[in-house]
């Protein structure tokens, strides 16, 4: 929709883009290189004792059957760090298994008649090993490497999600941001460094191959040779120093301790980059701190074991993710009583704190178009019990089968939709003004219900836990630095749910950067 | 000094023998030529010897000791094999392939390098031509001929030659034999050499193991085997190549 042409987008992104692809090579890089270590031996150990064949392999197969997302997730909360360490760690356990294998089948693969002979002259167990098996398996060994170093560049765009940096958040900020130049920004330059990876140990294997009679010194080939062997180590060395000639921009792990520093972090989607935004647009003015943004860290327990274990201060929480997905309590139906009742707990299990709400509530909304609404006077949940047989919903699958969606919702309204469609969230409101269906469970402040035009019905019988959204912050920073509870109370109640839906709106469907619509909105408001 | 005694070698739990009690003696400077038929049990009995495979019963010594007390690297460092299959090094120059033992023994790199092109001369390989060649870029007649080097790089006192010039020409088969009597009066080896065929194996054993289906048929001087056949396998063995002998003079007429 933005009319910036291409050319200056990716000129505004250049710096970034330098960096990230940085990070990316150096996530790379290092996972390679470290399952390199423990594969290739661990691939000799169980050539050498069959029995540990099938567990190890079969281990290392299952490492590779783990989702993405939830090996990172788990990686976290076992070693209580975002960022680098558990991105790398992940990204070793996936690279393991093609290395692994690779090593057993080259090692396997070698010639017996080869074999008989080097024991056959007096070689001992090691030196048949050294100077005979390994050396010829070498090449399958480093197809393996190979394998594992492409796979990676792919996996290693999910780790943006921990804060891990890499071109995955390019990636990951466009689909929070429904900006499909972010996505590519990411993914086309993650695509050509698998390729780029992919022709570096390529000509690794060529530099490795057995010097012919054909590659006398001086030949093209004997000077192309060195060049070749060096080609992944240079990949690793601009990485390296990508890495380190831009040291201010972004997801470096921020200091534990808080001498004058405080972190935002943001879940990935819209509307959390805007209250991340005004947070830390609020700190800023308001207090001497030094705000650090650590943005679009991949959903609710990411930031929440960030917290804990103390690498973020603050990020805004919903009151009904907190009580369902953080505390796993029952739903409370009474946002004032949901609110009380997860200040409490999170003050006794987490030593946080939950400010004052923002003052809108993002819960499921039934939401219908704004034509059908008024044509047929629907205000509530309830108006739509005569017409809905008649009417076809189109639900996200998870909505469609929680309880607490539609299934409860159908039992505590007394009424069923004539049918039913799963739609992903982002094609649901096109939908819905098309005609295609006509109901559907939106956001409450989602930027498109105003875009497309739609309806959101009351819930008139309080069936949906609310959702209201409130800063977490950790009581040590609060106790260290009072100034920070003063300053995010300028924003208590500052926004209702349509003031949300505008902001949410300009930044996805204009393409607006987050944090110029928040100092705008800030400003208008007079806070800063 | 190489002695058998009583061997007998089964893969299959004794449903068959690769080689049934097998017994005899090969004197220092000897040399001793097994003969049979294809799967008589000749590889099988190089093998053991050098303990790449181990015998059923019976005993063997190499040396006057029994070579199951022995190292079996250090056994094999001190015997050249040449095997059936060859079994170059595919990623070693053909150098470095015949220096493999020495180095293996710790020879300075100098002292190989004399050594594998004195060799490469001998089996007919001109070093400059052949010395930085891998093994794919030779003949199958040039590999074993490499292998032949192989086996002699390091001098040993014992040779197990595996059919080492069945890929070989006429000629060049008989340049070879002739520098294999000749190393064998010179250097005093005592040596066991398999082949098919009778004439090498009248040409270069001062006495002949006869073999087939693991059974010994006859062992001795070729007198002793020309004049007095032990069973019938071992006439029909010589008998047949008398009478082809005696079809290509008179084709020749
Ligand atoms: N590793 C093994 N496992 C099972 N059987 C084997 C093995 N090695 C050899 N044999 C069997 O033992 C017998 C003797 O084999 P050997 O290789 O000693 O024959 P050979 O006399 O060398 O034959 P050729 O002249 O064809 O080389 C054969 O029947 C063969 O099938
Ligand atoms: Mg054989």
């Amino acid at each position: 929709m933005s009319a910036e042409p291409w050319i200056t987008f990716v000129s505004d992104h250049l710096s970034e883009l330098w960096i990230r692809t940085g990070e990316h090579l150096i996530l790379t890089g290092f996972s390679t290189i470290s399952a390199l270590l423990i594969g290739v031996p661990l691939g000799i150990l169980i050539f050498r004792n069959s029995w540990l064949r099938g567990p190890a392999l079969g281990g290392v197969g299952i490492l590779q059957t783990i989702p993405s997302l939830a090996m990172l997730v788990f990686l976290l909360a076992l070693l209580q760090k975002i960022g680098v360490l558990p991105a790398v760690i992940a990204l070793t356990l996936y690279a393991l298994l093609p290395i692994v294998r690779n090593t057993f089948t080259g090692l396997t693969g070698v010639s017996p008649q080869v074999m008989e002979a080097a024991k056959g002259i007096g070689m001992t167990e090691g030196q048949q090993l050294r100077m005979v098996r390994l050396p010829l398996a070498t090449p399958v060994i480093v197809a393996g490497i190979r394998t594992a170093a492409v796979v990676s560049v792919g996996i290693a765009t999910l780790s943006a999600f921990i804060g891990a940096g890499g071109l995955g958040q390019f990636i990951n900020r466009g689909l929070a941001l429904y900006n499909t130049r972010l996505i590519l920004l990411g993914a086309v330059p993650a695509a050509m460094l698998a390729l780029l990876v992919d022709f570096a140990i390529g000509s690794f294997e060529w530099g490795l191959r057995p010097v012919r009679k054909q590659d006398k010194p001086g030949s093209a080939r004997a000077i192309i040779r060195p060049v070749a062997l060096m080609m992944p180590l240079l990949l690793i060395v601009i990485g390296l120093f990508a890495y380190f000639t831009q040291p201010s921009l972004g997801t470096r792990p921020a200091s534990v301790s808080n001498g004058g520093t405080v972190t935002v972090a943001t879940k990935n989607f819209t509307e959390q980059l805007i209250l991340g935004e005004l947070m830390a647009q609020v700190l800023e003015a308001k207090t001497d701190l030094n705000v650090i943004r650590r943005f679009n860290l991949g959903g609710s327990m990411i930031c929440h074991g960030a917290l804990m274990n103390g690498e973020i201060d603050l990020y805004a929480e919903y009151t009904g993710t907190g009580l369902t997905a953080i505390l796993k309590a029952p739903v409370i139906a009474d946002p004032e009583k949901a609110f009380y009742y997860v200040k409490a707990a999170y003050r006794k299990q987490y030593d946080a704190e939950w400010l004052r709400p923002f003052g809108f509530n993002n819960t499921y909304a039934i939401t219908v178009r704004t034509q059908d609404a008024k044509q047929y006077g629907w205000h509530t949940i309830s108006d739509l019990k005569e017409a809905a047989p008649g009417l076809k919903a189109g639900f996200t699958a998870e909505f469609a089968e929680r309880p607490d969606g539609y299934p409860g919702l159908s039992k505590a309204y007394g009424f069923e939709f004539g049918g039913i469609r799963d739609l992903d969230p982002s094609l649901m409101y096109e939908a819905v003004s098309k005609g295609e269906v006509d109901v559907i469970c939106a956001f409450a402040t989602d930027g498109r219900i105003a875009a497309y035009r739609l309806t959101p019905l009351k819930d008139d019988l309080q069936f949906f836990p609310p959702y209201h959204a409130a800063p977490v912050v950790r009581e040590a920073v609060l106790a260290e630095h009072p100034e920070v509870e003063q300053a995010l109370s300028l924003l208590e109640g500052i926004l209702d749910d349509q003031t949300m839906q505008q902001l949410n709106f300009e930044v996805d469907a204009k393409k607006r950067d987050a944090g110029r619509v928040a100092s705008e909105f800030l400003k208008k408001k007079g806070v800063i | 000094m190489i002695q058998l005694r009583g061997v007998s070698k089964t893969f299959d739990g004794g449903t068959s023998y690769a080689v049934k009690d097998l017994s005899f003696q090969v004197e220092a400077g000897e040399t001793v030529v097994l003969l049979g038929s294809s799967g008589c049990g000749k590889t099988t009995t190089l093998k053991m010897i050098n303990r790449l495979v181990e015998p059923t019963h019976g005993h063997i010594e190499v040396g006057g000791e029994d070579v199951m007390n022995q190292d079996p690297a250090l056994l094999r460092r001190r015997i050249g094999y040449v095997f059936q299959g060859i079994g170059l090094f595919p990623h070693m120059t053909i150098e470095q392939n015949v220096g493999l033992v020495p180095r293996l023994l710790g020879w300075s790199a100098r002292k190989r390098g004399e050594r594998v092109r004195e060799l490469l001369r001998l089996v007919g390989l001109a070093p400059e031509d052949y010395a930085d060649r891998f093994s794919e870029a030779l003949s199958g007649g040039q590999q074993q001929r490499v292998g032949v080097a192989r086996a002699l790089a390091a001098d040993p006192a014992y040779l197990l030659m595996d059919e080492p010039f069945g890929a070989l020409d006429a000629l060049t088969r008989e340049a070879l034999q002739q520098e294999l009597l000749g190393l064998k009066k010179k250097l005093e080896k005592t040596i066991i050499f398999v082949t098919h065929d009778i004439f090498e194996a009248l040409l270069l054993g001062d006495r002949i193991v006869i073999l087939h289906q693991g059974n010994v048929q006859q062992i001795g001087t070729k007198k002793e085997i020309l004049s007095a056949p032990a069973t019938p396998f071992v006439r029909d063995l010589f008998g047949k190549p008398a009478k082809q002998l005696a079809d290509f003079k008179d084709i020749l007429k």
